[in-house]
């Protein structure tokens, strides 16, 4: 019997949402691997998750004990913490019994025949550019491609002919589903889907949102891949349905409840020092003065750090805003047809901007072209001599010398290579120096609309996207006469997961692009008067100009044209010197905690320890990336202006007084805050279980097809982090899993209603994917803590006992809890 | 503009056929867009930023920087048997996922603009 289509097709998009989508590395995107999960409450998502992948969903006993011995878990939180659950054996105790009861090691892949054939093909269908020799017919899409080929693999018994198999996608449905009755369609989708959760993640992002041109030419869905995995296991003898044990877990009792008292006592540690912070906060005094410059930086906590130490350098004051600064766009740098997204995962873009040439500039650009030109035909000589059979064994033996001379100095002398580079990049123009964006919309007539996107910007869109900026993060007067919108990207060669470290709300880039769209929108009059007529009046001699963070050494370079510069020579000298001596005290911070020494008292010695890091290809941990991300404060930067956060911290700015009917906050909580609870998540189930949330070492990863990496030779697909983003050695954790804290200043009633109309954001609160502390300014900034289910309980004040009662929005102790969501 | 119709020109008969409306999270859209793409309905339309309340509280859509909590709406016109393709696929997906369809009857003028040519 003709099995129904649509009903097969919707089985596979339920199944899926226990895999989590894997964005290819280039455009690595953290995501939280349980998305899928995150309508169930935190300990039973983790308790299924578990059965399905095999993965942990706590720290194990290792990481607590490290936080007990390091004094991070106060021993009153954690008795009053086990006591509630009635345990009142000691803390020593407790973490021996977990390590007696723990699994030894991290989950272990298994290694099934039916699993190591299909990972094969899938690599060999998937691969974007890698291979010399590409798998043929892929433009048939991946089964047919798979059915033509699938004879002369000797490991798939019983196929002589393309014939032996199904003719298409629904007669192999038909011909391993007959025998089962719908109901168990989806479990037996799910067993197939969740036993390579790499590569399948990465079908499922390459077959939905991804408009690229690999889909376009080779597709591929989940439907496919299942119709080639179980006419495999049908062939190979493999199982084609789960045992019934294994099917989708059901709410079992068994949760691990001495992690989950842990974690959540370790939190709440955390939580009070930093409240406790919060209120020792050396008070802000409203700057008398208008400050010498403004800088705006992403959200990441890595701006953290260097936001302290540029402020430190004088009349400078900084904001937080999400890094791809609002624009939410695909990016055409120049001398490229490719557009990258330059937004974060969960926006869409809606513009294309591209760079080109300026004016004054052109003959810049012309040299340009003209190296560039140069470089592509040397590159390509050197594939066509690497790659041309014939000529391959004569090209080794003469150019082997200069190979393994560069190879010598890339590894002996990696900075002083790293400077050569540099300095003849400097006699080349560079594009930065020469484009910017084209921001107008082309004439009616070259107006393409290329994947449906606008190019350019309209001015409602310009309008728009800047007073979005300051509305939401309170700034509506005090402009200084230079404000820098600073992007940032990291610098690391040879680095597969260099994207993780570039800007999470630009989709894995570089965040300069859309810091130089915002700046010269700012700039613009028309947009200046629309703002005004607003409210925000930004004064005439206000210039905006964009820069971009390097986080791996700290730099901050600033897209100024020096030849015409739109500010005074002497202020942006003075600018740049700050810049510089900030730099230097940042990086002297971040280099104490990457297990190195560098004798602190050269001035120069911590940056160049990070440069040649920046700069060596053998160097597995250029920098942290967020790695100890633990909280995001929502509020203005007078909060926490002169707190040493110790880059833990996501910082959004934002001034409850401006926003009175709370849409900026309603779109910071909606936006950012969720973008930031998929980093924490992501870097939470890296840490707890690194083979199944993780990618492993670095060391022994390799690169497929342009698109991921593998562990070995072959495998799935690793996704997650690695563990030099995380781990400072065998035994210790760097990052802290923890699930992240939101911390907003703002009236509690407010909150409830962005709550109340935002059911998915309220979920991952009630559900206890990420915890919700707001400081109530209707109630002297008094701190009060969401409870999962709704309502509110006061944190205890430093010199009171702890309470218990809970409060009301309106601060009316009778009244009580947000109205659960039905 | 001249007016040189016949009384027989704007004699309009009305044909019955059904309408669904679907609405769904922005995430699921790729997912109805597909199954209506597949199925003999001759065309859609797509609502985006709808805002309403259901079983699982209340979903606010108009917001700057999330594009993926938002509800879609999608209504098609169809016959009998193409509607019926559209909810076998969907009844399994809100066994899982939230999201609601409602099938009426409905008319039409121009019947061929419905009716997907072979």
């Amino acid at each position: 019997m003709p099995i129904d289509r649509s009903v097969v097709r919707a089985r596979i998009e339920n199944a899926a949402e226990y895999v989590g989508s894997l964005w290819p590395l280039r455009t690595f995107n953290a995501t939280n691997p349980l998305l899928g999960f995150e309508d169930q409450p935190f300990h039973r998502a983790v308790q299924k998750a578990g059965q399905l992948f095999g993965g942990r969903g706590y720290p194990g006993p290792q990481v607590f004990r490290q936080a007990w011995e390091d004094g991070e878990i106060d021993a009153d939180v954690l008795t009053r913490c086990l006591a509630e659950h009635g345990i009142t054996e000691r803390p020593e105790v407790l973490l021996d019994r977990m390590e007696a009861d723990a699994p030894g090691h991290d989950t272990v892949p298994t290694d099934h025949p039916l699993d190591r054939v299909l990972t094969k093909w899938l690599a060999a269908f998937l691969d974007q550019g890698q291979a010399a020799w590409p798998m043929p017919n892929r433009e048939d899409g991946f089964y047919a491609a798979w059915r033509t080929v699938a004879p002369y693999d000797g490991a798939i018994p019983g196929v002589d002919r393309p014939s032996d198999l199904p003719d298409t996608v629904a007669e192999a449905f038909e011909a391993v589903l007959e025998s089962y009755p719908e109901a168990r369609w989806e479990p037996i989708f799910v067993h197939h889907l969740t036993a390579l959760p790499g590569w399948t993640g990465f079908v499922k992002w390459r077959s939905r949102r991804a408009d690229t041109a690999w889909q376009a030419a080779h597709p591929i869905t989940l439907a496919e891949y299942l119709a080639v995995r179980l006419t495999l296991a049908d062939r190979m003898g493999a199982a084609i349905a789960p045992d019934r044990t294994e099917e989708l877990p059901t709410n079992g009792t068994d949760q691990p409840v001495l992690p989950r008292i842990w974690l959540r006592a370790w939190e709440e540690s955390y939580r009070t020092r930093l409240l406790d912070d919060l209120r020792q906060a050396p008070s802000a005094a409203p700057d008398a003065d208008r400050p010498a410059g403004q800088l705006v930086f992403c959200i990441d906590t890595r701006s953290e750090v260097i936001r302290r130490h540029i402020e430190q350098q004088g009349a400078y004051q900084t904001h937080g805003y999400a890094g791809f600064f609002g624009v939410p766009m695909e990016h055409q740098p120049y001398g490229t047809e490719e557009c990258v997204k330059s937004c974060p995962p969960i926006v869409d873009p809606k513009h294309r901007v591209v760079e080109r040439p300026a004016e004054q500039h052109q003959a810049q650009a012309d040299r340009y072209d003209w190296w560039a030109q140069l470089g592509r035909a040397g590159t390509t000589l050197l594939k066509t001599l690497k790659k041309n059979v014939a000529a391959v064994f004569g090209f080794v033996e003469e150019s082997g010398g200069a190979f393994g001379a560069a190879m010598a100095a890339r590894t002996l002398a990696p900075s002083g290579l790293s400077r050569l580079a540099q300095s003849l990049e400097e006699r080349l123009p560079s594009p930065d120096a020469f484009c910017e964006p084209a921001l107008d919309p082309p004439p009616a007539a070259d107006a393409e609309v290329e994947n449906s996107l606008p190019v350019g910007l309209s001015d409602e869109a310009k309008v728009l996207y800047a007073e979005a900026a300051f509305r939401l993060m309170g700034w509506t007067d005090t402009f200084a006469p230079i404000v820098v919108f600073t992007g940032h990207g990291s610098e690391t060669p040879n680095n597969p997961y260099k994207a993780s470290l570039d800007c999470g709300a630009c989709a894995g880039n570089p965040g300069g692009p859309n810091a130089r769209v915002l700046a010269t929108i700012c700039n613009e009059n028309a947009v200046r008067d629309a703002l005004r007529e607003r409210g925000i009046d930004i004064p005439d001699d206000t210039v905006f100009l964009a820069g971009q963070h390097n986080t791996t050494t700290d730099e901050i370079i600033l897209f100024v044209d020096d030849d015409d510069p739109p500010v005074a020579p002497e202020a942006l000298d003075r600018l740049r010197r700050d810049l510089q001596s900030a730099q230097a005290d940042a990086a002297t911070e971040r280099v104490r905690t990457l297990n190195t020494a560098v004798d602190e008292g050269r001035p120069a010695a911590a940056v160049h320890e990070t440069e040649r890091r920046a700069a060596d290809w053998a160097e597995t941990r250029p920098e942290w990336g967020l790695a100890g991300n633990a909280a995001f404060i929502v509020g203005p930067r007078a909060l926490t202006r002169g707190l040493d956060l110790d880059g833990r911290c996501f910082l959004h700015s934002y001034d409850w007084a401006t926003d009175e009917d709370g849409t900026a906050l309603e779109n910071i909580m909606t936006g950012p805050l969720v973008v930031g609870e998929w980093i924490n998540t992501q870097y939470y189930f890296s840490t707890v279980d690194n083979a199944a949330y993780g990618s492993g070492s670095k060391v022994t990863h390799n690169v497929v097809g342009k698109l991921g990496v593998v562990q070995g030779n072959g495998g799935d697909l690793m996704s997650g982090l690695p563990l030099q983003s995380l781990k400072a050695d065998d035994e210790h954790v760097y990052h802290r899993p923890l699930r992240l804290t939101a911390l907003v200043q703002a009236p509690t009633d407010r909150i409830e209603a962005i709550l109340d109309r935002h059911a998915p954001l309220a979920q991952l609160f009630d559900h206890e994917w990420m915890h919700l502390t707001v400081m109530d300014p209707a109630r002297d900034d008094a701190f009060v803590h969401y409870q999962s289910g709704g309502g509110w309980h006061p944190h205890p004040s430093p010199d009171a006992p702890t309470p218990t009662a809970p409060v009301s929005a309106g601060g009316d102790p009778e009244a009580m809890d947000r109205t659960p969501t039905p | 503009m001249s007016d040189d119709t016949t009384p027989k020109d704007t004699q309009h008969s009305l044909h019955a056929l059904k309408k669904i409306e679907i609405i769904v999270r922005g995430e699921k859209e790729p997912f109805v867009k597909d199954l209506l793409d597949e199925s003999t309905v001759s065309g859609y339309t797509i609502h985006h930023n709808v805002t309403g309340r259901g079983e699982h509280g209340f979903h606010e859509s108009r917001l700057l920087f999330n594009d993926r909590d938002g509800l879609v709406m999608f209504f098609a016109v169809g016959q009998q048997e193409a509607i019926q393709t559209i909810v076998d696929g969907l009844t399994p997906l809100f066994e899982k996922s939230s999201g609601v369809m409602f099938v009426s009857d409905t008319q039409v003028v121009r019947l061929d603009k419905f009716l997907q040519e072979d």
